[in-house]
C-alpha cells in the first residue's frame, strides 16, 4: 500500500471530520487528496500534531477529529498516547502513516528500524481500539467501522516507503494565513467563535 | 490573608478559561489541583510540557479559552514548539509558569534556568508579566487579553513570594 493511496482512501471516508496533519508527508498527501481548508497542516512542532488534535477534539466534542500522524512524528512524542488515552475523547481518531523512514528528508531509516509495533504501544498506553492495516482493500473494508466507532482509536497504516525525497508539493499557504483560513472554516461550519469581534 | 490559589483560579474563570493542560512543578501544583477539582474546566494532565502548548493551541481553534501550567524548566523545553507552532501561525497561548531560579529559590538545580529564562523570552519576543504580590493577581484578565491581541505565547510568572509567602527558602 502506498501512502498517497491510503490517504486518498481516508479522504474519501472522512465524512464531516476535521483533520489535523503532522508536518511533511502526512500534511502534503492530505492536501493533495482534499485541498481542504478545514484541516490544519502542521509546519513545525514535530511530534505535537497529536496534542493539537486532542485540544481540538476536547473543545469540539460533537465534531469528529481525525489526526493524520506519521511514524517519525509519533516517535518524537510517544507520551502523547498516554495523554490521549487518559482523556478518552470519543470523537478522536488517530491514524499513523508508518512507512519506516523519514520520507521528507530522503527516506532515511526510522529509529529502531522495522522492529516497532505502534499498535501494541498504543494498546499498552490504554487505547482499547488499536490495529494495524497493511493493504488497501483491508483499509477500504475497515474504515467505515473505524469512522463509526467511538474513539479514541488508533490505526496504523503500514505503507511502502517511496524512493528518495518527498515529491508531493505542500499546501499553497502557511503561517498566519493557515490560522485564519482554518479558524474561519471552523467558524462557518460549526457556528463557533474562534476570533473575537476585532478579528484576533 | 488572600488564598492565592483561589484568587488565580477565580481570575482564570473570569477570563472564560474552560480548559487547562498541565505538568506540575511544586510551586504551581496547588493551583493545578484546584483546577482539576473544577468541573467547569477541563483539565488535561500531560507527559511533557510542549503537549500542553499544543493542546491549548488546538483548543483555540475550537473556540475554547485555555491555559498551560508548568514550571520554568518545563517552559524551556517548549521553546521549539512555541516558535514553530505559535509564532509561525500567530496562535496565542497563555502560560502560567513558576518563576523558578529566582534569588529566593535556593534550589541548586533551578539556578541555571533562573538566570536565563527571561533573556530567552526576550530573544523570542514573547511577552511576559510577573505576578509577585496578591494584589497583582487582578491583572490576569488584562494579561490574557494581551496574549490574544499579541497572538503569540504570553508567560505569566508566579513568584516564590506569591505562592509560598514570605517564608524563608
Amino acid at each position: 500500500m502506498r501512502a498517497c493511496d491510503a490517504i486518498e482512501v481516508l479522504a474519501r471516508h472522512r465524512g464531516d471530520a476535521v483533520a489535523v496533519c503532522a508536518l511533511g508527508m502526512a500534511a502534503n498527501e492530505w492536501w493533495a487528496a482534499t485541498r481542504s481548508e478545514d484541516s490544519f497542516y502542521m509546519h513545525g512542532a514535530m511530534g505535537f500534531a497529536a496534542s493539537f488534535a486532542l485540544g481540538l477534539a476536547l473543545s469540539l466534542p460533537q465534531v469528529p477529529v481525525w489526526l493524520i500522524n506519521a511514524d517519525g512524528s509519533l516517535c518524537m512524542n510517544l507520551g502523547c498516547l498516554l495523554t490521549e488515552a487518559s482523556q478518552g475523547a470519543k470523537n478522536l481518531k488517530h491514524f499513523v502513516v508508518d512507512n519506516g523512514v523519514y520520507q521528507t528528508v530522503g527516506g532515511l531509516p526510522m529509529v529502531n528500524e522495522g522492529r516497532t509495533d505502534y499498535a501494541a504501544i498504543a494498546r499498552a498506553a490504554g487505547f482499547s481500539r488499536a490495529r494495524t492495516i497493511e493493504a488497501l482493500d483491508e483499509l477500504e473494508r475497515q474504515l467505515p467501522g473505524i469512522a463509526a466507532e467511538d474513539g479514541p482509536s488508533f490505526t496504523v497504516l503500514r505503507v511502502e516507503p517511496e524512493q528518495g525525497f518527498l515529491r508531493t508539493p505542500p499546501m499553497t499557504y502557511e503561517g498566519p494565513e493557515m490560522k485564519y483560513r482554518f479558524g474561519r472554516a471552523l467558524e462557518r461550519r460549526f457556528g463557533i467563535q474562534v476570533f473575537g469581534p476585532q478579528g484576533y | 490573608m488572600v488564598d492565592v490559589t483561589a484568587a488565580i483560579h477565580g481570575e482564570l474563570t473570569k477570563c472564560g478559561v474552560k480548559l487547562a493542560a498541565s505538568l506540575p512543578d511544586d510551586w504551581v501544583a496547588p493551583l493545578i489541583e484546584r483546577i482539576a477539582a473544577d468541573n467547569q474546566m477541563r483539565h488535561v494532565r500531560v507527559a511533557r510540557e510542549a503537549e500542553a502548548v499544543a493542546i491549548c493551541s488546538g483548543a483555540f481553534f475550537g473556540g475554547v479559552r485555555a491555559v498551560a501550567l508548568m514550571g520554568a524548566t518545563g517552559l524551556l523545553t517548549c521553546t521549539g514548539e512555541l516558535a514553530t507552532l505559535n509564532l509561525r501561525h500567530q496562535i496565542p497561548v497563555f502560560l502560567i509558569v513558576s518563576q523558578r531560579g529566582s534569588i529566593d529559590d535556593h534550589r541548586i538545580y533551578q539556578e541555571v534556568q533562573g538566570r536565563r529564562t527571561i533573556p530567552l523570552l526576550q530573544v523570542y519576543d514573547f511577552p511576559y508579566h510577573v505576578v509577585d504580590r496578591p494584589a497583582d493577581i487582578a491583572s490576569i484578565p488584562d494579561a490574557f487579553e494581551t496574549c490574544r491581541m499579541q497572538k503569540r505565547p504570553f508567560v505569566l510568572f508566579l513568584t516564590r513570594r506569591l505562592v509560598k509567602g514570605e517564608e524563608t527558602a
